[in-house]
């Protein structure tokens, strides 16, 4: 009966009447002339103006309107520093953000998995994903009307300039919201209601569509930062100049997307895995510590894997700003920003150990594991080697007796490490490695039974060994002995070659355990260390996301607009490193504490209060309502 | 004995070859010829 209810004609109706909405509105983007009316409000295209006859070339001038000049007196003072508010509740919004949308790209593909192998696990852990993100999703709503208000408030002049080069993609932006919020609803309260048969196709042709328009939402918002970075589609005094995809497709646009779509799914990860081992360390029965240790594996999965091509997408991004400005290159990597660097390398370094540590301790699950467990060592200590190589600084801070004894501020020995081609290797080698202990886990529950079993083995040892030596010598080679083109030249052989281990390790696994033989493994059967490693993850991520989205940030210096529009207001100036990292700790401490009431409302929803009438029939120890 | 080292040759060959055509066809893709150059 249930069933007829939710197959009857008005959700037909409905589905295709969405479906009738969605054709119109892709044919209203496509057939609209880009440079037409559409986009009218981004538009004062030079060429245009000239082609109409009844303009004069005088007319056409008067509509090119350069980026205002404010005053300090034209920024509003409320007391508090306006920099630092707009700071805050960017940095808020901008976690949520990649938090609900990275989300839903992990929840369709473990639907899917779920759909294709039958087991019903899979679709029960992304809809209990899906009920984390729900929350943090208003939240998310919340911090960006409060971000608008700030950014209007205290930056009038600003705002104004970028609404008037943006145009009409604001109202696009708008629009696009109600939809993801109507699509996410009914991914999210439609779940049980799809879930068999051709049902269950339509749902997840709802999460694709949900995916489509969320990460359509992010690049559109991205391309606000990347033009503040990298002007495009205007002239030297900020008139525009160009159609709104002139605008938005600046230099750095695609470097940012993708760098971006990337660390949303690795920080998404982190978040749910950190939920997983809340549930897990709370956990009262054996199944339900087995259901939530499967669950933060399968997150940690997620965020590992995601975040092992992630350097390569932040090595583009920091290439093309250098091919863009090499002026803010070296303000970001060799000037006053460069410490952050370090501090990065720090964050990253702990990123990985807590990511091989959680999976070294997942280890114990199974008994097959003994056969790799040797290995944990040597892995650490070449994880501890690249990333005390990749925290050395290429310019020491020291005082005039240091430098004077040092004979210069680069150290003699150790100063060779701190430039790119050291890093280079050793960020490669950390992910290769980090890779390494994905592929001997995977491994530890299964023996191989191909006839072939020992030359793939072989095969594999040799691609590793061939990979590492390739890396130390194009690094040390074109690094130190060549040229500068050369060197960075050979940075690709590096990624290229890291790359081909993975993809090799994957590859060759899957035909290498074909029929093999799987030995018994107990999910919940972990330590409660490697739980605590899950929480280190998300912390270290959100510390990162805030130290480095204040680099981009501060490298335009007194810049609103780089290069258009100067920043004249009291903040104009890159405060200090201690006071920055103070920002980011404050906005890092204050996600954690949302993040842990979003927990709680989670948790929430399933608790049920005993009725009074049954209260003596209940064992006292499970008297605090019956956590679902 | 001489199967397994066999074996292992064979192995580290390809990874060779493959590795040193890897490396000669991305500097040639970006304009830069291998050349054993500041």
């Amino acid at each position: 009966m249930k069933e007829n209810h939710y197959s009857s004609p008005l959700m037909w109706l409905t589905l295709l009447l969405i479906m009738v909405l969605g054709f119109l509105w892709s044919g209203t983007i496509s057939t609209t002339d880009i440079s037409g009316e559409w986009f009218s409000g981004a538009v004062a295209s030079v060429e245009n103006v000239s082609t109409d006859t009844a303009v004069t070339d005088e007319d056409a001038e008067l509509k090119l309107v350069p980026a205002p000049r404010p005053t300090r007196a034209d920024y509003p003072d409320i007391g508090v520093s306006s920099r630092s508010i707009v700071w805050v509740v960017a940095q808020m919004h901008l976690f949520f953000g990649a938090l609900v949308l990275a989300v839903p790209l992990f929840v369709l593909v473990i639907e899917l998995l779920g759909m294709y192998t039958g087991d019903s696990r899979y679709d029960d852990m992304a809809h209990e994903f899906m009920k984390i993100s729900i929350t943090a999703y208003s939240i998310t709503a919340l911090f960006g009307g409060t971000l608008a208000l700030s950014l209007f408030l205290l930056y009038p002049d600003l705002m104004a300039y970028l609404m008037r080069v943006f145009g009409a993609q604001m109202m696009v932006y708008a629009i696009l919201f109600f939809l993801e919020s109507m699509v996410l609803y009914i991914y999210y309260y439609g779940w049980d209601a799809l879930r068999y048969g051709n049902a269950k196709w339509v749902h997840l042709s709802l999460g694709v569509l949900l995916n489509g328009v969320g990460a359509t939402l992010m690049v559109t918002a991205n391309s606000w930062a990347t033009f503040m970075m990298a002007p495009s589609g205007v002239n030297e005094v900020g008139a525009v100049i160009g159609n709104i995809w002139e605008v938005m497709k600046g230099p750095l646009w695609n470097p940012i997307n993708l760098h971006r779509f990337i660390a949303n799914i690795a920080f998404g990860g982190a978040v749910v895995g950190a939920y997983a081992a809340y549930k897990c360390l709370a956990a009262r029965t054996a199944e339900a510590r087995a259901h939530y240790d499967w669950m933060g594996y399968t997150s940690n999965f997620i965020a590992i894997l995601a975040f092992l091509p992630l350097p390569f997408a932040g090595y583009w991004l920091m290439a093309e700003i250098y091919a863009y400005s090499q002026q803010m290159g070296i303000t970001a990597m060799g000037g006053i920003l460069a410490w952050l660097f370090i501090i990065q390398a720090v964050l990253i370094g702990t990123i990985l150990l807590a990511g091989n540590y959680y999976l070294w301790s997942g280890m114990s699950r199974t008994e097959g594991s003994k056969r790799y467990q040797g290995f944990i060592k040597y892995i650490a200590v070449v994880l501890v080697i690249c990333f005390l190589i990749w925290v050395t600084p290429h310019t020491l801070i020291l005082t005039s007796g240091e430098i004077a004894a040092l004979g210069g501020s680069n150290h003699p020995l150790l100063g060779a490490l701190g430039i790119m081609p050291a890093k280079n290797i050793a960020v490669n080698l950390m992910l290769i490695f980090t890779f390494m202990s994905f592929q001997i886990y995977r491994r530890s529950d299964k023996v191989a039974t191909v006839s072939w079993a020992k030359a793939g083995n072989a095969l594999m040892v040799a691609i590793y060994a061939v990979a590492i030596v390739n890396i130390i010598f194009v690094g040390v080679y074109y690094g130190y002995f060549t040229n500068t083109v050369y060197k960075v030249g050979s940075s690709v052989i590096q990624v290229v070659s890291t790359l081909t281990v993975i993809i090799c390790g994957v590859v060759l696994d899957a035909f290498l355990y074909r029929k093999a033989k799987t030995l018994p493994s107990h999910w919940g059967q972990v330590s409660n260390r490697a739980q605590y490693a899950l929480f280190a993850l998300p912390i270290a991520f959100t510390w990162l996301m805030a130290l480095m989205g204040y680099v981009r940030s501060s490298v335009r210096t007194h810049w609103h607009v780089y290069t258009v529009m100067k920043d004249t207001s009291p903040d104009n100036f890159i405060p200090t490193i201690g006071y920055a990292g103070n920002m980011m700790t404050i906005v890092t401490v204050m996600f954690v504490l949302f993040v842990l009431f979003i927990f709680w409302i989670a948790n929430l929803s399933g608790t049920k209060q005993i009725p009074p009438y049954a209260i003596n029939k209940v064992p006292a120890t499970e008297r605090v309502g019956g956590a679902a | 004995m001489i199967k397994n080292l066999q074996i292992w040759l064979v192995a580290f060959t390809v990874a060779f070859l493959y590795f040193y055509g890897l490396d000669h066809f991305i500097m040639s893709m970006q304009g830069l010829p291998l050349n054993m150059l500041p």
